[in-house]
C-alpha cells in the first residue's frame, strides 16, 4: 500500500508546531522542568516533560489534552488545505483520555462530564467533526489508530482521514508510574546503561492521510502493522516486538537493509530498551549497524498515546529535510543495542528515504509504521 | 468479504443468554460473581470491569466453538480483542489519587499501574486466553460498543486478522455512580465473536448473524438517512439509542417496531453497542427475521452510529 500523508501538526513541551518542534528537537533541546500542574509534594519523581499553558504555574485546568489535539488537528488539516471537517473521519489514539479532567473533578470538583472523557464532543463542538473515534491503547495508540486509518481508505471506505494522538499528565498515571520504579528518574535516557527511568509529557501530534497526492505531499506510508503479545500487563515480550516489526516490512515489502532510519520507542524504561533493542537487533540482524537510529523521548518526554506519531511527525521532517535529531543523555549504550547507529551529542546530516517507527504499549500491544520519502 | 456473527456471550447480573437480553424483567438481582463464572484464578488485582470482560470472553469463545478445556482451537494470531468502555478505569484513577493525596505514591500498590490504562480490558483478556492478534480499546462515548463492532469488522475485512473478539463493560461502583449523576451503570459485559464468513464455515462454525453496512453522523435522522441509502432496505426492527430522555421522533422510519434496550436495563454507555448486537441476535433466534438496524448515540450526544445486522442465510 502507498498513502499520501499531505499535512502534519504536533505540539510538545520543547515546540508548538511542527516547524518549532523539529528545529528545538534538532538543536538538542529537551522539555523537561519541575512539575508545572500539580503540587508535587506526594511524588519522588518532581519532574516532567509538560505543555507551559496553564494560565498560572501550579494551578491545572481541566480540558488541556482536548484543547492541543485541536491545535494539532487544526494545524495538520490546514498545511492539507482541508477546511471543512464534517465527513473526514478524525482518530484519535490516546493512553488517558480526558482523565485528567476527571481528576480535576473528582478531587476539587470542577464541571465535568462523562461525554467529555472521549474527544469527540469536543471536535465536533470546535471543528464540527462528525465521525470521530478515541481510541485508548495505552502507549502504541497512535499508530493504532494511523493502521485503522490506512483500512479505512484501503476498505474505499474514506478518501481522506485525520490520525491524532494525545496525552498530558494524570496524577495517577505519574504516581503510579514512579511508584514501580526503584529510584525515581530525573530524565528520560533512552538506551542508556544508566537510565533510571520513564517521566511523562504532555504532547499531541496529527497527521492527513489521502488517497491521492495534496498541494504538498509530505511522505508515503507504506505500511503499519499491530499485534499483541498476550505475555503480560506490563512488561513487553520481545518475540512479540519483532514479530510487529516483521510484519511491518512485509507488508512494505521493504527489507531491513532497505531502512536508512528508526525512531525507536525508546522509552528510558530498564524493560523497554532493553526488548526493543533485543528485537531490533534480532530482526535487523547483520543490518543492526546500517539505519540511524533516534529517540525523541529524551527530549519530549513520554507522550505516551501521542508518541507513535509525534515519531512519524518526526521523521517525515527528517526524511523531508535530511537532519536527524539526537538522542540525548544518551553516552553508554546497553549491551543489546551496543551496534546501533544512534545519532549523538548532535544532529545529524543523511541522505534518508526510508523510516521505521516503533510504538509499544502496556499489556504488549505493539505497533510499527514504514514510512518513505517523495524525491 | 462478509463477516458474521460466530459467538455470543452475555453477562449481566439478570441475563446469561442473547435472548435472555429481550425478554428479563426482574428489576432487583444479585450482581454478578465472576469467581462463579470463570473460576477465582487470575482475578486477584484485577479490576471490576476487567474481571466481567473475562466472563463474556470466556462465554463468547465458547459460544464460538473457539475454545474448549484444552484451549484454544485455531492459531493464537487469528484472534484480535476489540473491548468497548467509557467508565471501565474510572474506579482505578479516582482511587490512586485518593491514595497519593493520602499516603503519597509510596502508598499506592504497583499491581494497580496497569489498570491505570484505559485499555487493561482489551489486555488483559488477550492474556487471559492467548489472543496475539491485534489489541484495540475503543473508548468512543455513546457509540463506543457499536464503534467497537466496526472497528472489529473492518480488521477482518481489511486482512488483518480472521476473528474478532468483541467486548462491552461497564461497571457500577461509586466513582462512575457519582459520574453519572447517581445512575447505575451496567455492571456487567456482553462479547461477541466477528469471523470471516468463509473461515467460518471452514471450520463448520454456528453462525448467529451476518454483520452489515455501518456509519457515523452527527444526528439520528441524519445516521438513519444515510443508512437507509447504504443498505437500500427498510429494516424490521429498530435498536433504539440510549438517550438522556429524549425521544427518537416516531416519524423516523415510521412503523417500524422499536425496542429500547438501555430503558430495561439500566446505563449500558460503552457496552451498549454490543449488547444490542447480542439482543438482536436473541431476536433471530426467536424467530424474527428481515434486517435491523442499531443505534448508538442520541441527538444528545456528539454523534449517532448505527449497524445493520442480518439474520444468518441458512447454508
Amino acid at each position: 500500500m502507498s498513502w499520501y500523508i499531505t499535512g502534519s501538526g504536533a505540539v510538545a513541551s520543547v515546540g508548538r508546531g511542527v516547524e518549532q518542534l523539529f528545529t528545538n528537537l534538532c538543536l538538542g533541546q529537551t522539555g523537561l522542568a519541575p512539575l508545572r500542574g500539580f503540587d508535587p509534594e506526594p511524588y519522588r519523581a518532581r519532574s516532567a516533560y509538560e505543555i507551559d499553558d496553564r494560565p498560572e504555574p501550579g494551578r491545572d485546568v481541566p480540558g488541556r489534552a482536548t484543547s492541543v489535539l485541536v491545535e494539532a488537528i487544526t494545524e495538520a488539516a490546514r498545511g492539507a488545505g482541508i477546511e471543512d471537517l464534517t465527513d473526514v473521519p478524525i482518530l484519535v489514539g490516546t493512553g488517558l483520555r480526558e482523565l485528567r479532567s476527571l481528576e480535576l473533578w473528582w478531587r476539587d470538583g470542577v464541571d465535568f462530564s462523562a461525554d467529555r472523557l472521549h474527544f469527540g464532543t469536543a471536535l465536533r463542538e470546535r471543528l464540527g467533526a462528525e465521525i470521530t473515534y478515541t481510541f485508548s491503547n495505552a502507549c502504541s495508540a497512535s499508530l493504532y489508530a494511523l493502521a485503522m486509518g490506512s483500512d479505512l481508505l484501503a476498505l474505499d471506505a474514506a478518501d481522506t482521514v485525520i490520525v491524532a494522538g494525545v496525552d498530558v499528565l494524570t496524577e495517577s498515571m505519574h504516581g503510579l508510574l514512579e511508584r514501580v520504579h526503584a529510584t525515581p528518574p530525573d530524565r528520560v535516557r533512552p538506551f542508556d546503561r544508566n537510565r533510571t527511568g520513564v517521566l511523562m509529557g504532555d504532547g499531541a501530534a496529527a497527521i492527513v492521510l489521502r488517497r491521492h497526492p495534496g498541494p504538498r505531499t509530505q511522505g508515503l506510508l507504506r505500511s503499519v502493522s499491530v499485534n499483541c503479545d498476550a505475555y503480560h500487563v506490563t512488561a513487553p515480550d520481545p518475540a512479540g516486538i519483532a514479530n510487529a516489526m516483521r510484519a511491518s516490512h512485509e507488508l512494505a515489502g521493504v527489507k531491513p537493509e532497505d531502512i536508512d532510519l528508526v525512531l525507536l520507542h525508546g522509552t528510558g524504561t530498564l524493560l523497554n530498551d532493553e526488548a526493543e533493542a533485543t528485537a531490533m537487533a534480532e530482526v535487523f540482524g547483520e543490518h543492526s549497524g546500517g539505519p540511524l537510529m533516534t529517540a525523541i523521548k529524551s527530549m519530549t518526554g513520554h507522550t505516551s498515546g501521542a508518541s507513535g506519531l509525534m515519531n512519524l511527525v518526526v521523521g517525515l521532517e527528517s526524511l523531508g529535510s535530511g537532519v536527524v535529531p539526537p538522542v540525548v543523555g544518551l553516552s553508554d549504550p546497553v549491551d543489546e543495542a551496543a551496534d546501533f547507529r544512534f545519532v549523538l551529542g548532535e544532529a545529524a546530516t543523511a541522505d534518508v528515504s526510508v523510516a521505521q517507527l516503533n510504538a509499544f504499549g502496556f499489556g504488549g500491544i505493539n505497533a510499527v509504521a514504514i514510512v518513505e520519502a517523495v524525491r | 468479504m462478509k463477516v458474521v456473527v460466530t459467538g455470543v456471550g452475555v453477562t449481566l447480573p439478570r441475563a446469561s443468554s442473547a435472548q435472555s437480553l429481550l425478554t428479563a424483567v426482574a428489576r432487583t438481582a444479585e450482581p454478578v460473581n465472576p469467581e462463579t463464572r470463570v473460576g477465582k484464578k487470575g482475578l486477584r488485582y484485577k479490576d471490576r470491569a476487567t474481571q466481567l470482560g473475562y466472563c463474556a470472553a470466556d462465554a463468547a469463545l465458547r459460544d464460538a466453538g473457539l475454545l474448549s478445556e484444552t484451549g484454544l482451537a485455531v492459531a493464537d494470531n487469528s484472534v484480535g480483542v476489540v473491548a468497548s468502555s467509557n467508565l471501565g478505569n474510572v474506579d482505578t484513577v479516582t482511587g490512586a489519587l485518593d491514595t497519593i493525596a493520602a499516603e503519597t505514591t509510596m502508598g499506592t500498590s504497583p499491581m494497580q499501574l496497569p489498570n491505570a490504562s484505559s485499555n487493561v480490558i482489551a489486555t488483559s483478556v488477550a492474556i487471559r486466553f492467548g489472543l496475539r492478534g491485534p489489541n484495540l480499546m475503543v473508548c468512543n462515548g455513546a457509540t463506543s460498543g457499536l464503534d467497537a463492532v466496526y472497528w472489529a469488522a473492518n480488521m477482518i475485512s481489511a486482512g488483518r486478522v480472521t476473528r474478532v473478539l468483541v467486548l462491552g463493560v461497564e461497571p457500577d461502583n461509586e466513582p462512575v455512580r457519582k459520574l453519572l449523576g447517581g445512575r447505575r451503570a451496567i455492571d456487567g459485559a456482553v462479547g461477541l465473536v466477528l469471523e470471516d464468513a468463509d473461515a467460518a464455515a471452514e471450520r463448520g462454525a454456528r453462525v448467529h448473524a451476518e454483520v452489515g453496512r455501518y456509519t457515523r453522523a452527527g444526528g439520528v435522522r441524519k445516521c438513519v438517512d444515510q443508512l437507509s441509502d447504504m443498505d437500500g432496505g427498510v429494516p424490521a426492527l429498530l435498536q433504539l439509542p440510549e438517550t438522556g430522555g429524549a425521544v427518537v421522533p416516531p416519524e423516523i422510519l415510521d412503523g417500524v417496531p422499536r425496542y429500547d434496550l438501555a430503558k430495561a436495563w439500566g446505563v449500558a454507555s460503552g457496552a451498549l453497542g454490543v449488547m444490542q448486537c447480542a439482543a438482536t441476535i436473541g431476536w433471530f433466534e426467536g424467530r424474527g427475521a428481515g434486517p435491523v438496524y442499531v443505534l448508538a448515540g442520541s441527538d444528545d450526544d456528539d454523534a449517532t452510529a448505527g449497524l445493520v445486522l442480518q439474520r444468518a442465510e441458512v447454508r
